[in-house]
């Protein structure tokens, strides 16, 4: 059965065209930033600088992606006076594109961190949650990705799916503070690199967020209902 | 919801108030109320059943397609429609606070139009000076006093935002202002008279940006003083200027729904269709 692409049926073609694009370029830019949240947490465990530095290096790109769509969205909203699902749909493109922003700089922190971090020593924090910053990095990306599609296919189901995991990247950044608190009362020598290592966790558990928060962005795009902010962990 | 914004509110209000209003969407008390409105022009049915509530002192846009019915229903409220042979009314609008029905056939039409006053798309002033158009309707109802009558044209022109602009030129032909004047001086003709509801039929279709903004802007002030209708194909001015707004499509009534609401997230698909032009 053909599904009808929300966004087309306009009369006035340039509409369809226009939504058509801010679509797929804040498609592409998740692509991008999911690319590089899984490569900055590939380069530190593998303590990998030359992947960190490539990171490091295509972070440009994101940003230019922010500001191109940020400025395709106002030119929209003033050349279109978009109202209704239109409107909805190019707000939500403009801050689910303000989310990857943020991812983005979130994966810069980590990859800056795997630039620096060096060999790996028997007993450094970074291998003692090893196991921890796999799982978080998978399931951040894995609620990313959900996001980012249940935006290109305005899926309320999938937004909804997204919200739902939460709760999992949390418990798992839970689990690895307690680990990581274990480790620095055992062995205070990478002191630096424990409080590091800490960032990384964070910035992991945030992506989880801006997931949340571009999952958000679609309900309210699909749905015109503001859903109701689902506590910390809910 | 059909037909009736939401929860009432009671006092007149300050501008203020009423911009407020328009962001939480209260309701004033009824002005006027459509009940079960048909009309036809011969045999052909304009109006289907239509159930509209006027609230008082706030402004209700009617939009839709070209043929949708939207002029039929404002000129009804004037008893315009009488003006035509072979034309049908059936229902009721009702007008507070004396709940007389403006349709019904025992109404006198002139007592109708002495309480409904109505702007037109095109400015349509007389070939009279500015003073004798905004003193016409006073005439017509017998003030002749020079000095009550200076008094109201006065207030009426002030009112309608064109003191300024002709106090010194009361005596000039009307047919010498700008589109945007003359628009404003039939707004002024028809305030004179202190109407209880002002009906603006695309009341800006025929001017210029500037024109429509101090038109849209006095719109937004007269709500304190008037109950407003306005049918407008500019739906931009329609989120901008209203309460209100109600879509009819092929004679219907669709949907009336808060401003906001219907522009950001209205609840029947045809009316998401017409407004993000996804319609025909």
């Amino acid at each position: 059965m053909h599904v009808a692409d929300p966004l087309e049926g306009h009369t006035s073609k340039t509409v369809d065209q226009a939504l058509h694009e801010l679509r797929t370029h804040a498609v592409e830019m998740g692509g991008l930033v999911i690319d590089q949240v899984g490569s900055a947490v590939r380069a530190l465990l593998e303590r990998d600088g030359r992947l960190a530095g490539v990171v490091l290096s295509r972070e440009p790109q994101v940003n230019d992606y922010e500001s191109r769509i940020d400025r395709e969205s106002l030119t929209f909203i003033a050349l279109h006076q978009p109202v209704a699902s239109d409107l909805r749909t190019a707000r939500a493109i403009s801050r689910a594109a303000l989310e990857l922003e943020r991812v983005g700089d979130e994966s810069k922190k980590i990859a800056r961190f795997a630039a620096k971090v060096g060999a790996v020593a028997p007993h450094d924090p970074v291998s003692a949650v090893a196991r921890s910053l796999r799982h978080m990095a998978t399931l951040s990306t894995a609620m990313l990705r959900g996001a980012v599609r249940a935006l290109d296919e305005a899926n309320p189901a999938l937004a909804r799916d997204v919200l739902d995991r939460d709760r999992d990247l949390d418990e798992e950044f839970a689990a690895a503070l307690r680990q990581v608190m274990s480790f620095v009362m055992e062995d205070q020598q990478f002191l630096r690199a424990t409080v590091d290592t800490v960032f990384a966790l964070k910035g992991l558990e945030r992506i989880g967020d801006h997931a949340k928060n571009i999952s958000e962005q679609v309900l309210y795009m699909v749905e015109g209902e503001r859903p109701r902010k689902t506590p910390k962990g809910g | 919801m059909q037909g009736e914004p939401s929860a009432q509110k009671s006092d007149t209000p300050s501008l203020s108030v009423v911009l407020e209003d328009r962001k939480t969407a209260r309701a004033n008390p009824p002005k006027a109320n459509a009940e079960k409105l048909n009309f036809w022009y011969g045999t052909n049915q304009a109006l289907k059943n239509i159930n509209l509530v006027i609230p008082e002192h706030q402004v209700t846009a009617l939009i839709g397609p070209s043929g949708c019915g939207k002029s039929t229903f404002l000129r009804c409220f004037n008893r315009m429609h009488d003006l035509q042979p072979d034309t049908k009314y059936d229902g009721a609008i009702t007008l507070r606070p004396d709940n007389v029905n403006l349709v019904g056939p025992e109404t006198d039409p002139i007592e109708v139009r002495m309480r409904i006053g109505m702007v037109f798309q095109k400015p349509n002033p007389f070939p009279k000076t500015v003073f004798d158009n905004v003193a016409y309707g006073l005439r017509l109802r017998g003030v002749t006093n020079r000095t009550a009558l200076a008094e109201r044209v006065e207030k009426a022109l002030r009112g309608a935002a064109i003191w300024d602009e002709v106090k010194d030129r009361l005596n000039d032909s009307a047919l010498a202002l700008s589109g945007g004047q003359m628009q404003r001086l039939c707004i002024a003709r028809a305030l004179a008279t202190e109407p209880e509801i002002l009906l603006f039929d695309e009341p800006t279709s025929a001017l210029d940006p500037i024109a429509t903004a101090k038109i849209e802007e006095l719109i937004t002030e007269l709500r304190q003083r008037v109950t407003v209708l306005i049918v407008t194909h500019n739906m931009q001015q329609a989120a901008r200027v209203s309460d209100f707004t109600a879509f009819m499509y092929l004679g219907e009534l669709v949907e009336v729904d808060t401003t906001s609401k219907i522009f950001t997230n209205p609840s029947k698909k045809a009316t998401e269709d017409y407004i993000t032009g996804r319609y025909g």
